[in-house]
C-alpha cells in the first residue's frame, strides 16, 4: 500500500525521469554520487567514453540525454532503466490487459481497472524483472536452436513479470478495502467505485489468474517461490493490522513487516527469473538479495518522503502514514533517541495534537537522516549484488546490469 | 452463503449413521427406484459375503456401531451401513484439527473473525473433504508387485495419501475463504449495522482471514509439486469468484435463464468438488480417462446437491410447499424450481422481474410454483445428475481391493443420500 504511493507521484516516463534527475543533481544528493564515482577514478572515464561511442540504448536521440553527454561526467542516467525495456514493457502491459478479462462484465471491469492504459502505475516491478532477465542471460551455443530457446526463455520471463504484476495489483485491491482508500493512482479505487465485495472478488480473480499462469511455467520451485511471496504479502498486511503496542514500536518488527509487504515479492520474483534462466543456486540467491535490498531501500525512502515530500525538510509530505496510524522507520529511529516520543505514539494519532508533537520530536531527532542512511546501506547491498554476478562479455547483459545499478541509485535519490 | 445453508441442512440430516440408515429404507418408496436398482444389482450370494466381511474385518473405526449390525440382520439393503462419513471420520478430524490449529497458532486475531472454521465442525459433516478422501481410496491401485517391498508400497501409499489429504485441506481452505469473502459487506451495508465499528472491523478481518486461507492454499498447492493440480485448483478459485459475481450482477434475461443458472451453479458449487476429485486422480498418476470419471462424479454430485438444496429451500422437511426457509426467494435468488415453473407459466416471469422485496410477489410466485411441476422437475434433474455420478463410479477400472470397493460403494451411497435427504 505504501509502496504504491510513489507510482502516483513519480517517474512518469523516461523523459520526466531525466528531467528530474537534471533538476536534482545539485541538491544534497550530489555528495552521494560523488562518493560513488570518485572511487572508480580512471576506469570511469573509460566507461564514459565507451558509452558515448557505443551504439547505446534506443532512446539516445532524446535531447536531454545529449545535454548530459556534453555537460556532465555522470553518464549513468543515459541508461534510463525504464527506456531500456520500454518495448518489452508495452508487450507485457498489453498481455496483462488481455489476461485479466473475465466472463462476467462486472468482474472484468473491476479486474482490469488498474491495468488500463495510463493507470498502470510505474510498472516498477516488471521493469526490474525484465532488466534482470537480460542481466542474467547465459551465453548460448551459436547453433540454430539458440534463437528459439532465447525466445522461449524471454516469453517465460515475461510471463513471470506478468504474474508478479497481477499479484501486486491483487494485493493493492485488497489493501484498499482494508484501508478504506478512496483513490489510487489518481483515480477512484475499485472498492470506492464498485464496492468492497467486488474489490475483494476481483483481487481473488487476479490471484487465480496469476496462479494459472504460474502453473503454465511448469517449474516447481518458481511456483513455490511465488506462492511464498503471496503468503508473505498477507502476513505483512496481517502484521500491520494486528500489532501490539510493543510491536508497533519495534524497528525489528517494522523491518520484518516491510520485508513481507514490499520486498518479498520483488526478491522472490528476481530469484524466479534466475531459476527460469537456468542459473545456479548461488546466482539465484544473488538475484534474491538484489530484489530484497532494492525493495527495502525503496520502502525506507518512501517512509522519508511521506514526511518530507518534495522538500528536504519536514512536514511537507502527505503525512498519510502517520494519519493512518502507521509508525514507520523515521519515527522508530526518533523514538530511540527520544523515549518521550513513545507515549505519544502509544496514545495514537487520532488526536491531531499528537501528530504535531510527534513531528516535533522527529524534527529534533536524527530520524530522517538515519532512515536515509539505512536506505543507502540497502541500496549499496543491492548494487554489490549486481556487481557480484558472474562476469559477462555480452553488451546487452552489461547494459542491463548497469541499468539495475542505476535503479539502486534512483531509488535513493528520488525526492518525490 | 447459500451453500453453507445447504450444507448445514445436510449436516442436520445426516447426523450419525443411525439416522442416515433409518431414513433410507423409508425413502425407498419414493420415486427413486431407478437409483436403487442401479446400485443393488450385485447378486445375492456375493452380497452376503460382503456383509460378513464387513462384520469380521478389522475394518474401519466406527464399523461396529450397533446400527450396522441391526441393518445386517433386518435389511437386504446393505449400502446404508457404509455411512460414508464414518468411513473417513478419523482422517477428517485430523484434517479439521490441523486447520484449526494452524489458524489459531499463527494468527490468533483472525481466529475470532473466522468462526466458520469452528462452526463447520459443530454443525456436522464435512461434505467436500469426505468426498475427496473417499475418492482417494476409490481410485487406489495396488501395485502388483509381490516382492517383499510391502513396506515400500505402504510408504508410497502413505506419501500419496498424505498428498491427497493435502488436497482435502486445500479444498476446505478455498471453500471457507470463499464463504468469508462472499460475506464481505459493502459500505452501505456496514453502515446499517448495529455497533458499526464492530461491523467494519469484522468486515476487514473477514477479508484478511480469507486472504490468509487463500495464501496458505497457494503454498500447500505449491508443495505438491504438480503444476497441473495447481492449475486445476486455481481455476476453482476463478470459478467461485465468477459464480458469485454472476449471482450478484444478473440481467433480467439471465436471471430467468436455466442455462445461466446451471452455469452459475457449476461455478459456485460443483467446480470445487469436480476439480478436486480430478486432482486426486492426477496425484495418483491415473490416466486421463480415470481423471475425467472422477471429475464427472464430482461435477454431477455437486449439481445434484445444489438442485436438491433448491427444492428443500421451498419444501423444508415436508414434501409440500412453503415449509422451507424460503431464503433464496427472499434474497431475490431465482432457482431451478422457479425457472422450471416459469417455462410452464410465462406470467410468472413478470412477477419475478417485479422483484421479491414485495412479499405479495413472494406469495404469488409460490402460488405459481405450487401449480407447476417445478419442484418435481427439479428433483428429476437432480436424480439424473445423481445417476450420472453413480455411473461414473461404476465406470472406474475394476478393483478387487475390499477397501477400494467399499469406498466406491460409499461414493455411490452419497449420490443417493444427496437425493433422498428431506432436510
Amino acid at each position: 500500500m505504501i509502496f504504491s504511493r510513489i507510482s502516483r507521484r513519480n517517474l512518469k516516463g523516461s523523459f520526466d525521469a531525466c528531467r528530474w534527475f537534471l533538476c536534482n543533481r545539485h541538491q544534497n544528493h550530489q555528495f552521494l554520487f560523488s562518493h560513488y564515482y570518485h572511487s572508480r577514478g580512471g576506469s570511469l572515464d573509460k566507461v564514459q567514453r565507451s558509452l558515448i561511442s557505443s551504439n547505446g540504448p534506443p532512446k539516445l536521440d532524446d535531447t536531454s540525454h545529449q545535454i548530459h553527454y556534453q555537460t556532465s561526467p555522470i553518464v549513468e542516467d543515459q541508461l534510463d532503466p525504464f527506456s531500456l525495456v520500454a518495448d518489452e514493457l508495452s508487450l507485457v502491459s498489453n498481455r496483462l490487459r488481455a489476461m485479466v478479462v473475465a466472463e462476467v462484465p462486472q468482474l472484468s471491469s473491476a479486474a482490469e481497472h488498474f491495468f488500463k492504459m495510463g493507470v498502470e502505475g510505474k510498472r516498477f516491478r516488471p521493469t526490474v524483472l525484465l532488466l534482470m532477465s537480460t542481466a542474467l542471460n547465459l551465453p548460448l551455443p551459436p547453433n540454430e536452436l539458440s534463437g528459439t530457446l532465447t525466445t522461449e526463455l524471454n516469453s517465460r520471463q515475461q510471463r513471470l513479470a506478468e504474474i508478479t504484476e497481477m499479484i501486486h495489483v491483487a494485493s493493492l485491491l485488497h489493501d484498499d478495502v482494508l484501508d478504506d482508500a478512496d483513490t489510487r493512482r489518481g483515480i477512484g479505487s475499485v472498492n470506492c467505485l464498485m464496492g468492497n465485495k467486488m474489490a475483494v472478488l476481483a483481487g481473488n480473480f487476479l490471484l487465480s489468474r496469476a496462479c494459472i499462469t504460474l502453473a503454465s511455467l511448469k517449474h516447481d520451485e518458481v511456483v513455490s517461490l511465488m506462492a511464498k511471496a503471496v503468503e508473505n504479502l498477507v502476513t505483512g498486511e496481517t502484521k500491520q493490522m494486528t500489532t501490539t503496542s510493543d510491536e508497533r514500536c519495534s524497528m525489528e518488527y517494522y523491518m520484518e513487516k516491510t520485508y513481507y509487504k514490499t520486498a518479498s515479492l520483488i526478491s522472490n520474483s528476481c530469484k524466479s527469473i534466475a531459476l527460469l534462466a537456468g542459473q545456479t543456486t548461488e546466482v539465484a540467491t544473488v538475484a534474491f538479495e538484489f530484489g530484497k535490498n532494492l525493495g527495502l531501500a525503496y520502502q525506507l525512502i518512501d517512509d522519508v518522503l511521506d514526511f518530507t515530500g518534495t522538500s528536504a525538510s519536514l512536514g511537507k509530505g502527505s503525512l498519510s502514514d502517520i494519519h493512518h496510524g502507521i509508525v514507520t522507520a523515521p519515527l522508530l529511529f526518533a523514538m530511540e533517541e527520544l523515549p518521550q516520543l513513545r507515549p505519544v505514539i502509544e496514545d495514537g494519532f487520532d488526536n491531531p495534537a499528537n501528530i504535531d508533537l510527534a513531528l516535533d520530536y522527529l524534527g529534533k531527532s536524527r530520524g530522517i537522516q538515519r532512515t536515509r542512511e539505512l536506505a543507502l546501506k540497502h541500496a549499496k547491498l543491492a548494487e554489490s549484488a549486481i556487481n557480484s554476478l558472474p562476469a559477462s562479455e555480452d553488451d546487452e547483459v552489461r547494459k542491463s546490469r548497469r541499468a539495475l545499478v542505476d535503479l539502486t541509485h534512483r531509488v535513493i535519490t528520488r525526492n518525490k | 452463503m447459500l451453500f453453507s445453508r445447504g450444507l448445514s441442512r445436510i449436516s442436520r440430516n445426516l447426523r450419525g449413521s443411525l439416522n442416515g440408515c433409518r431414513r433410507f429404507p423409508s425413502g425407498r418408496g419414493q420415486n427413486h427406484p431407478l437409483i436403487l436398482s442401479n446400485t443393488c444389482q450385485s447378486p445375492g450370494n456375493s452380497s452376503e459375503k460382503v456383509f460378513r466381511s464387513f462384520l469380521f474385518s478389522n475394518g474401519l473405526p466406527s464399523l461396529h456401531s450397533a446400527s450396522h449390525q441391526f441393518h445386517n440382520q433386518s435389511s437386504s439393503i446393505i449400502e446404508d451401513q457404509l455411512d460414508p462419513f464414518s468411513l473417513v471420520a478419523d482422517e477428517l478430524s485430523l484434517l479439521a484439527n490441523r486447520l484449526r490449529a494452524m489458524v489459531v497458532a499463527e494468527v490468533p486475531k483472525l481466529a475470532s473473525a473466522a468462526e466458520y472454521f469452528f462452526k463447520m465442525g459443530v454443525e456436522g459433516k464435512r461434505f467436500r473433504p469426505t468426498i475427496i478422501l473417499l475418492m482417494s481410496t476409490a481410485l487406489h491401485v495396488q501395485i502388483p508387485n509381490p516382492s517383499p517391498s510391502n513396506e515400500l508400497e505402504s510408504i508410497l501409499t502413505t506419501e500419496l495419501r498424505s498428498r491427497q489429504r493435502c488436497i482435502a485441506e486445500i479444498t476446505e481452505m478455498i471453500h471457507v475463504a470463499s464463504l468469508l469473502h462472499d460475506d464481505v459487506l459493502d459500505d452501505a451495508d456496514t453502515r446499517r449495522g448495529i455497533g458499526s465499528l464492530n461491523f467494519v472491523m469484522g468486515n476487514k478481518l473477514a477479508v484478511l482471514a480469507g486472504d490468509f486461507l487463500l495464501s496458505r492454499a497457494c503454498v500447500a498447492l505449491a508443495s505438491l509439486k504438480n503444476t497441473e493440480v495447481v492449475s486445476l485448483l486455481a481455476t476453482v478459485v476463478e470459478h467461485l469468484v465468477t459464480g458469485e459475481t454472476m449471482q450478484m450482477s444478473t440481467t433480467s434475461d439471465q436471471r430467468c435463464s436455466m442455462e445461466y443458472y446451471m452455469q452459475k451453479t457449476y461455478y459456485k458449487t460443483a467446480s470445487l468438488i469436480s476439480n478436486s476429485c480430478k486432482a486426486i486422480a492426477l496425484l495418483g498418476g491415473h490416466a486421463a480417462e480415470v481423471a475425467m470419471l472422477a471429475f464427472d462424479y464430482g461435477k454431477n454430485l455437486g449439481l445434484a446437491f445444489q438442485l436438491m438444496d433448491d427444492v428443500l429451500d421451498f419444501t423444508g422437511t415436508s414434501t409440500s410447499l412453503g415449509k422451507g426457509s424460503l431464503s433464496d426467494i427472499r434474497n431475490g435468488i431465482v432457482t431451478a424450481p422457479m425457472l422450471f415453473a416459469m417455462e410452464e407459466f410465462p406470467d410468472l416471469r413478470v412477477v419475478i422481474e417485479g422483484g421479491f422485496d414485495n412479499p405479495a410477489n413472494v406469495d404469488l410466485a409460490l402460488d405459481y410454483l405450487g401449480k407447476s411441476r417445478g419442484i418435481q422437475r427439479t428433483r428429476e434433474l437432480a436424480i439424473k445428475h445423481a445417476n450420472l455420478a453413480a455411473a461414473a463410479i461404476d465406470s472406474l477400472p475394476e478393483s478387487n481391493d475390499e477397501e477400494v470397493k467399499r469406498s466406491r460403494r460409499a461414493l455411490i451411497d452419497l449420490t443417493q443420500r444427496v437425493i433422498s435427504r428431506t432436510k
